[in-house]
């Protein structure tokens, strides 16, 4: 089975003024993004990510290389009618409503009238917007202009969903929501490709991921694989005393081993925020 | 090759409604006579680019026609005429302002320049009368061109009769013009017979009686009270050219 | 109906939505609306045209003027909120060709300036026919032949408008495709708008006979490129019957007209093909 998305060789070149300078935001650039996974493609501003997206999706052309969606070539209907995208900072039309907006994007994905309804209420569903469906755009919060777009990208039952900085300026419940989102996909055995500099959420999400720097691939692989050290260890020990301490110590030496830091585990300030906060929704 | 197609194609698709839009602008150009006026030329600045670039032409004409009062009460003759011409230009279709303007620089502006010159004191007699005479024929060309343009020209040949007659001393033309406004569908009353008189005064009085008797029987008798006055005028000529009873119109039954 | 025209359809739906609740639309449509309704109490300056021509012409002037601002600012700045606030980003990526939407733009924007030639040339028909009752009863006392309009020149006479906004619609797209900025692409289209009313210059020129080959070729060229927009103002002619127009003149206007938006539309999606939004 081919993979979801392939790029090989990929480079793109950005002309600047009129005398053709040339700025290069993507080089050499090879990924396989394998199906049914969250991908994840990390990477400072500027690192060419949210560029190759625009390629694979057609929206900007290559200087060079070779791309395919789900084994079609990139920017053909074929390949989009099987792609949803959210696109950063998504901005829609504030007068249509957010259940307009769906079926607007659903019809131009090409869903049947026949199935437009019961499409349009899934994508709907699944994002958590039923319920503010038919106010106007105009009034939603950033949350929610993301989960309408989120919406958008999923009303076809796309195999594939590009989503780019999904959670930028969003508040961490909002994220959260978003986050199970991209689950629920997985679950539905789509493949979600994350595009973020959010580390602590791709970690979360995702199973593999890659990180680009300078429009160069620097690092890719299986999230645990990439982040794990195999030389370090990690145990959580309840009630420790001054003295069991020592002797835990001393055993370890026995062994040639040596603790190297010993503090209290924390909870993340997210965590925190989304105890505290847990039921309110972003409205 | 095949990345040209695209491009080419573009090109055929320009250059072709180029083409046609040649055959279709020979057949609409005659409907649109305000455009493409030489008159409109040293005058485009001044707002008339509005009108010659689309509507708003009636408008502007009326616009540029106050200005020119303006410039007629200062005695302004280059640019009176110049606005004249320019309204007149912008719409073609108005007798109003052909007639004005013919008016204007055939009667007024000889006036003006005599003045500009001295006056009527100091101007030599035989001056006057050229610069009369020169300023009748630009006004009699400018009402020319209005007839051209006109549905109901009788007013406008009518002006450039008086302008033949009273500037140009032309008796001839005066007639020629005096003889088109009687016949023209809305000609006034006394066309007819001021045709006549002239003819009659300028010596030619057998073609004056004939051509004004024919006029009378055909448009004037029919009519509800058969025009009197001229039945009366009719009389005299007879009578000044010594025609016998057989040869004279024969009575009306309401004829005194 | 086939899914790419069911596609450009729905665009051309969200941007007529979107056109008509603008307040720039409403602004100008209510200034044209004005204009007409005020040509009946301007009418003391007129200077003898017939009452009518001057109504007729403060419609035409209404639609002319207003209808060309609307028809180059809308439709640039139709294209370039989406452009700007990257809702092109989201459409386009979706399985709708750059074509469907340039074309579902341009059929929006076409729409729009279509409500208001049918508005503006509905409302100048009424006033018209209003004045021309009072005007026939006032002849008619008077023994005059009373001065009357055509209602089917006003009919084609407003199609030939809505013919003229969709050229200048298709040329401002194609500017817009090839543009960076809305000022920008608003400059241009306004020159070319100018151009093209004026384009009848070379085209009178270009018929007769020319000794420079270089100036022959000049005028052949301005003539194919530019468009003649000023072959749809025979307003007064159909309306007012001035002059007369045969009804394959028209047709032919329309044909022509017809022909424009093709050709410019084709090279705007050329254009807009090779764009990088």
């Amino acid at each position: 089975m081919s993979s979801a998305i392939s790029v090989r060789r990929l480079t793109k070149d950005f002309q600047i003024g009129i005398r053709g300078l040339k700025l290069r935001a993507v080089d050499d650039l090879s990924l396989e993004i394998p199906r049914g996974q969250v991908y994840g493609l990390l990477g400072p501003n500027g690192c060419g990510k949210s560029t190759t997206l625009k390629v694979v999706l057609g929206l900007v052309s290559a200087t060079a290389g070779e791309i395919s969606i789900l084994g079609h070539p990139s920017a053909t209907a074929e390949a989009r009618s099987r792609t949803g995208f959210l696109p950063e900072a998504p901005y829609f039309h504030k007068f249509l409503s957010g259940r307009e907006l769906v079926t607007y994007c659903a019809r131009l994905s090409g869903v049947r009238p026949s199935e437009l309804a019961a499409a349009v209420e899934d994508a709907l569903g699944l994002a958590a917007m039923t319920d503010a469906a038919d106010r106007p755009i105009g009034t939603y919060s950033k949350g929610m202009l993301q989960r309408i777009g989120f919406a958008q990208a999923v009303v076809h039952d796309p195999e594939l969903v590009i989503l780019d900085e999904p959670t930028a300026g969003v508040d961490p419940v909002g994220s959260a929501a978003i986050g199970r989102m991209i689950h629920a996909m997985r679950d539905k055995g789509k493949t979600v490709v994350l595009c973020s500099h959010l580390l602590g959420q791709v970690e979360q999400v995702c199973d593999r991921v890659a990180i680009m720097d300078r429009g160069k691939l620097v690092l890719e692989g299986r999230v645990e694989d990439v982040l794990a050290r195999r030389d370090r260890h990690v145990m959580t020990i309840e009630a420790l005393t001054p003295a069991a301490r020592e002797a835990a110590e001393a055993a370890l030496a026995a062994h040639g081993a040596r603790v190297t830091s010993v503090t209290h585990p924390r909870r993340s300030l997210e965590d925190l925020f989304r105890e505290l906060v847990t039921g309110s929704r972003d409205a | 090759m095949r990345r040209y197609y695209a491009p080419g194609l573009a090109l055929l698709l320009v250059v072709g409604a180029g083409a046609f839009s040649e055959i279709s602008w020979r057949s609409v150009r005659p409907s649109i006579p305000e455009i493409g006026r030489k008159e409109l030329e040293p005058t485009l600045g001044q707002g008339v680019l509005l009108g010659i670039l689309g509507g708003l032409r009636t408008v502007v004409a009326d616009l540029t026609w106050i200005r020119s009062y303006v410039l007629w009460e200062r005695k302004d003759r280059p640019g009176c005429e110049a606005l004249m011409r320019t309204a007149c230009a912008l719409d073609p279709h108005s007798r109003y302002f052909w007639e004005n303007t013919g008016y204007a620089i055939g009667f007024d502006m000889a006036h003006w320049e005599i003045r500009r010159r001295g006056g009527y004191a100091k101007v030599p007699a035989e001056t006057q009368q050229r610069i009369f005479q020169q300023y009748a024929r630009r006004g009699i060309d400018v009402l020319n061109e209005g007839i051209g343009h006109s549905k109901a020209p009788a007013p406008l040949l009518l002006c450039a009769a008086q302008l033949a007659e009273t500037k140009l001393k032309d008796h001839a033309l005066s007639v020629r013009y005096y003889q088109e406004a009687a016949e023209s569908h809305d000609a006034p009353w006394f066309a007819a017979r001021i045709c006549a008189i002239i003819m009659w005064e300028d010596g030619r009085k057998a073609e004056a009686y004939r051509w004004f008797r024919k006029y009378w029987t055909e448009r004037m008798l029919p009519k509800e009270d058969g025009f009197p006055d001229d039945l009366g005028q009719l009389r005299g000529m007879e009578a000044g050219l010594g025609l016998k009873p057989e040869e004279r119109i024969p009575r009306p039954s309401w004829e005194r | 109906m086939t899914p790419s025209l069911q596609r450009t359809l729905w665009i051309s739906r969200v941007t007529f939505l979107e056109a008509v609740r603008q307040r720039f639309f409403a602004f100008l449509m209510v200034l044209g609306a004005a204009m007409v309704l005020s040509s009946v109490s301007f009418r003391v300056f007129d200077f003898g045209h017939g009452e009518l021509k001057f109504i007729a012409d403060f419609g035409f002037g209404g639609m002319f003027l207003f209808g060309s601002v609307l028809s180059v600012v809308m439709t640039a700045q139709l294209f370039f909120s989406e452009i700007d606030n990257k809702t092109a980003l989201t459409l386009l990526a979706k399985p709708l060709s750059r074509s469907e939407f340039l074309l579902g733009k341009f059929f929006g924007a076409w729409a729009v300036l279509g409500v208001f030639v049918v508005v503006l040339s509905g409302l100048l028909g009424v006033v018209m026919w209003a004045r021309e009752q009072e005007l026939v009863a006032m002849a008619e006392q008077a023994g005059k032949v009373p001065v009357t309009f055509s209602a089917s020149g006003m009919v084609q006479f407003a199609l030939l408008q809505w013919l003229r906004l969709g050229v200048v619609i298709a040329i401002v797209l194609t500017i817009s495709a090839l543009a960076r900025t809305f000022l920008f692409a608003v400059v241009v289209g306004s020159l070319a708008v100018v151009a093209g009313q004026l384009q009848w210059i070379a085209q009178d020129a270009v018929l007769k006979p020319t000794g420079s080959i270089l100036y022959g070729a000049f005028l052949w060229l301005s003539t194919r490129l530019l468009p003649n927009l000023q072959q749809f103002n025979i307003g007064d002619a159909l309306v007012l019957g001035a002059t007369g127009v045969p009804a394959e003149a028209v047709a032919e206007v329309a044909l022509s007209g017809l022909a424009y938006m093709v050709a410019y539309l084709f090279v705007g999606t050329l254009v807009f093909r090779r764009r990088e939004i």
